[in-house]
């Protein structure tokens, strides 16, 4: 059981790492088109709808990756300090609630939005000769359905904690803090701080 | 139970109750009733704690299908999923939020090229004979680099490894670091270029360019009124900063220059030059002279060089010059660095620049100021009288009659000006001493190229040069090539860095999905309607309503995101403004300095958690939220100063886009 979960999360983390690389290329291009635009006088009318396809892929796509992560944002005022098996039920129950529902139908709402793009070879308005719109669309059935599945298998981690009383194990990822390795960018260590735990009270007996 | 707990779970009640007694009878309910009802369980399902952005997607889709049933049955389902994936769609191809993932980029980056380290050594070096010079450099070094980076998170874990044990062993209260740390590293949310601003503006329509040039200077403002308040503290109670020995004030000078001090002269251009003569000394290598020499005259070289340009500009013919005086103007007020100025040409301000000659010497002693800090923060006397100097006859200046095709010859502002900065230059050589040398260098490889990079990001957002999201390309493009100077750029940073961006922006942007569809539910359900007109029938002045919309925001920043507050609740409260005539711009920034408060307001602000995940053992969370509260009065204080005097922060807007 573990194994599927993870393969869902390994799946779900390689599409989201691999559109997220478009940020490189949204930064490049963006560049790019300022360069060309100021000073060789030559600005790129699709530039503007590219810019937005790129971020728009970026973000659909890294939804279900970030989900796996569990990094969406949450009100942890209580959440955090619930015991785990009440945390599960309560995702468990809004998963089915909101979650379920609500990716679905943006899917199947997708799926439909984008089969009428394709059907009449839609292009963009925003200038003359806009870029082909279809493929952009269809990322909202690709994204929500990628996301349906991240979300069966956090429904099954929920089953899963409640019956164990601890958390399923997710996979590694870079963190946003980590501690770790700020201390080793900025070389201090654990020692140094207890240390500064040792020297303490001293100052705080004097400062009294 | 833990009382965090019991604060939620109360929170909560409150929030239920509440509902129960101002709403109707299930009988009786309207529409709109049931709009308010929705409002009330989102409250209460986000802090159950699921995902938001799905919270709001599953409730904006239950209850848009209930609006669309009660008007035509038949059609209600084919008509949600169409509202959801225009919402979705609309999202997607969002021009506000494109900048979204390259500021959080840029931030990453940043953060990644290790400036932080020497950021701080060099700035508690600078201001070491300020009072309290530890907090004042930690809150400086916070605000610089929280505002490159943008995320509240890492600076404050950062500063917390380097900061706390420095004050701490130099014998500050530890109320008293924590709550520089915590406090400056919120200010990122605040000052521009900040993600914050960008959903505002996105949710609230406001232009997001208008935002940058309007919360420039309300942020600066909260970061002196923490250093003012640390300074007066550590004045007041010398025993909870004491000041710095002489022993670490000390800068160590590398060899030669301990040579040159010693035999020739402690001030650095007399000690170089002498040197090079060689008369006295051979012994040092003539090659790090001249270098160093070349980095002593930096300071004055750039003045020469803005002296020159603006000389240039000044005599040039008077088409040119009129439109010119406008930008130099807001050039003077940002202290954009010269790089921008040189390239603004062609900003056409017309009614301003009609009355208006350019003002050098305002552009100037800013650059300048800039350029030598480390003689205006350890006397700042010489820059003080010189500002004062050039700006007035800047602003006695008037139009000269013209039209002539040849050079205009320069008003007498501009020779008062040079004259001023050629003394400033004088007096800060007089005082460069050797130490203050290494320490320029210290600021030169750290402070420079943050502030300048920050600085041309706002600057070319600010005038107009690119759009948000161009400069914020530019700004990721300036992240990478910091990170590369540095030597940091890597494969496993670049990978980290999009990663975590691509994480970032998705958790933003799925939170504006989710929260576009609620919005439409709600608008649908008619509880939009339902709120004004109660509002309205207050009969409430404008500034009792400006009082409790910040009131209200202040109690959700309790148990909410700042990202939830905007998305959720900006939508309610911006269709109030016309009513009571606010411009939404004010209106955001007043919300945005409110929301600063939410990160330091206990027991759920985060900037606490991430301090004591680093802190040593003895250091309480109830030390570091008393260390929070007197910088959550000063912003309360500056949300007042600036509902007070709103020029602080619609000056710099009002002037550039009239």
């Amino acid at each position: 059981m573990q194994k599927l979960l993870l393969a869902v999360d390994k799946f779900s983390t390689v599409i989201g790492q691999a559109f997220s690389w478009l940020i490189v290329v949204l930064t490049l291009l963006i560049t790019w088109e300022v360069f060309s635009r100021y000073a060789l006088d030559n600005p790129h009318p699709w530039a503007f709808d590219v810019m937005s396809m790129l971020y728009g892929s970026v973000f659909m796509m890294a939804g279900a990756y970030t989900l796996s992560k569990n990094g969406h944002v949450r009100g942890d005022v209580l959440y955090g300090f619930f015991p785990p098996r009440l945390q599960a039920g309560l995702d468990l129950a809004l998963y089915i609630l909101f979650f379920i529902p609500g990716v679905v139908a943006m899917a199947w709402a997708g799926y439909n939005f984008a089969a009428e793009s394709w059907a009449i070879n839609e292009h963009s308005n925003i200038t003359a000769n806009g870029p082909p719109v279809y493929p952009f669309k269809t990322i909202i059935p690709i994204a929500g359905t990628i996301l349906l599945a991240q979300g069966l298998v956090e429904i099954v981690r929920c089953i899963v904690c409640l019956q164990q009383g601890a958390w399923p194990s997710r996979g590694q990822d870079v963190e946003e803090v980590d501690v770790e390795k700020l201390k080793e960018m900025v070389h201090v260590k654990d020692e140094d701080i207890a240390q500064l735990g040792a020297l303490q009270p001293a100052a705080a007996g004097h400062k009294k | 139970m833990r009382k965090e707990v019991w604060f939620g779970l109360s929170i909560m009640a409150a929030v239920v109750l509440a509902a129960f007694v101002l709403l109707p009878a299930p009988s009786q309910m309207t529409n709109g009733h049931l709009g308010l009802l929705m409002l009330a369980l989102v409250v209460v399902a986000i802090m159950l704690g699921f995902p938001t952005a799905f919270t709001l997607m599953g409730m904006g889709m239950v209850f848009a299908w209930i609006a669309y049933r009660s008007q035509n049955p038949g059609l209600a389902v084919q008509q949600t999923l169409d509202l959801m994936v225009q919402r979705t769609y609309s999202v997607m191809s969002n021009d506000v939020l494109i900048s979204i993932p390259l500021f959080v980029f840029m931030g990453y980056l940043i953060e990644r090229a290790n400036l932080i380290e020497k950021l701080f050594k060099s700035m508690h070096l600078a201001t070491a004979r300020v009072p309290g010079s530890l907090a004042v450099a930690t809150i400086i070094t916070c605000a610089i680099f929280a505002t490159a980076t943008g995320i509240v998170g890492a600076v404050v874990t950062l500063m917390g490894l380097l900061a706390l044990p420095a004050m701490l062993r130099a014998g500050y209260s530890v109320q008293l670091s924590a709550g520089a740390i915590t406090a400056g590293g919120c200010l990122g949310i605040l000052i521009p270029p900040s993600v914050m601003l960008i959903v505002y503006g996105a949710t609230a329509g406001v232009s997001v360019v208008k935002l940058y040039a309007g919360a420039f200077f309300p942020g600066i403002m909260l970061a002196s009124l923490y250093v003012v308040y640390v300074v007066v503290v550590a004045k007041l109670k010398p025993h909870l900063a004491p000041p710095m020995s002489a022993e670490d004030r000390r800068v160590p000078l590398p060899e030669f220059a301990q040579i040159v001090a010693s035999t020739v002269s402690e001030r650095v251009l007399p000690g170089l030059i002498g040197a090079i003569k060689g008369k006295r000394n051979s012994a040092v290598p003539l090659r790090s002279l001249l270098n160093h020499l070349g980095i002593a005259v930096l300071p004055a070289l750039s003045v020469a060089l803005i002296m020159g340009m603006v000389y240039f500009k000044v005599t040039a013919p008077l088409v040119e010059e009129a439109s010119e005086g406008v930008v130099a103007m807001g050039a003077a007020a940002t202290g954009v660095p010269e790089e921008e100025e040189k390239s603004v040409s062609g900003l056409a301000e017309p009614e301003e620049a009609g009355d208006l000659k350019l003002p050098p010497g305002a552009a100037d002693t800013k650059a300048e100021a800039a350029s030598e800090p480390s003689a205006a923060s350890t006397q700042a006397t010489p820059a003080e009288p010189v500002k004062a100097v050039a700006t007035e006859p800047a602003a006695k200046a008037v139009a000269e009659p013209a039209a002539v095709p040849q050079r205009v010859p320069p008003p007498m502002s501009f020779w008062v000006a040079l004259a001023s900065c050629a003394v400033a230059l004088a007096i800060f050589y007089a005082y460069f001493s050797f130490a203050r040398l290494e320490i320029f260098k210290m600021l030169l490889g750290s402070f420079f190229p943050l502030a300048v990079m920050i600085l041309a990001v706002l600057g070319t957002i600010v005038f107009g040069l690119a759009t948000p999201t161009e400069a914020a390309a530019m700004g990721s493009m300036g992240g990478l090539l910091l990170a590369a100077a540095y030597r940091r750029l890597n494969m496993t940073v670049m990978r980290e860095s999009v990663y975590l961006t691509a994480k970032t922006s998705a958790m933003v942007c799925w939170l504006f999905v989710g929260s576009s569809i609620f919005s439409a539910a709600f608008a649908l359900l008619g509880g939009q309607e339902l709120i004004n007109q109660w509002v309205l029938s207050l009969n409430m002045t404008p500034v009792q309503f400006m009082i409790l919309a910040q009131v209200v925001i202040f109690l959700l920043g309790w148990p909410l995101e700042w990202t939830e507050i905007i998305v959720i609740f900006m939508p309610i409260f911006i269709p109030l403004l016309p009513h009571f005539g606010i411009d939404p711009l004010f209106f955001g920034l007043l919300v945005a300095l409110n929301l600063q408060t939410a990160f330091l307001s206990p027991p759920v602000a985060m900037a606490a958690f991430y301090l004591k995940g680093v802190s040593p053992p003895h250091v309480t969370l109830n030390q570091i939220f008393a260390g929070m509260l007197p910088f959550m009065a000063i912003q309360v204080l500056a949300i007042f100063l600036l509902y007070q005097f709103p020029a602080i922060g619609l000056w710099l807007p009002q002037m550039l886009y009239k």
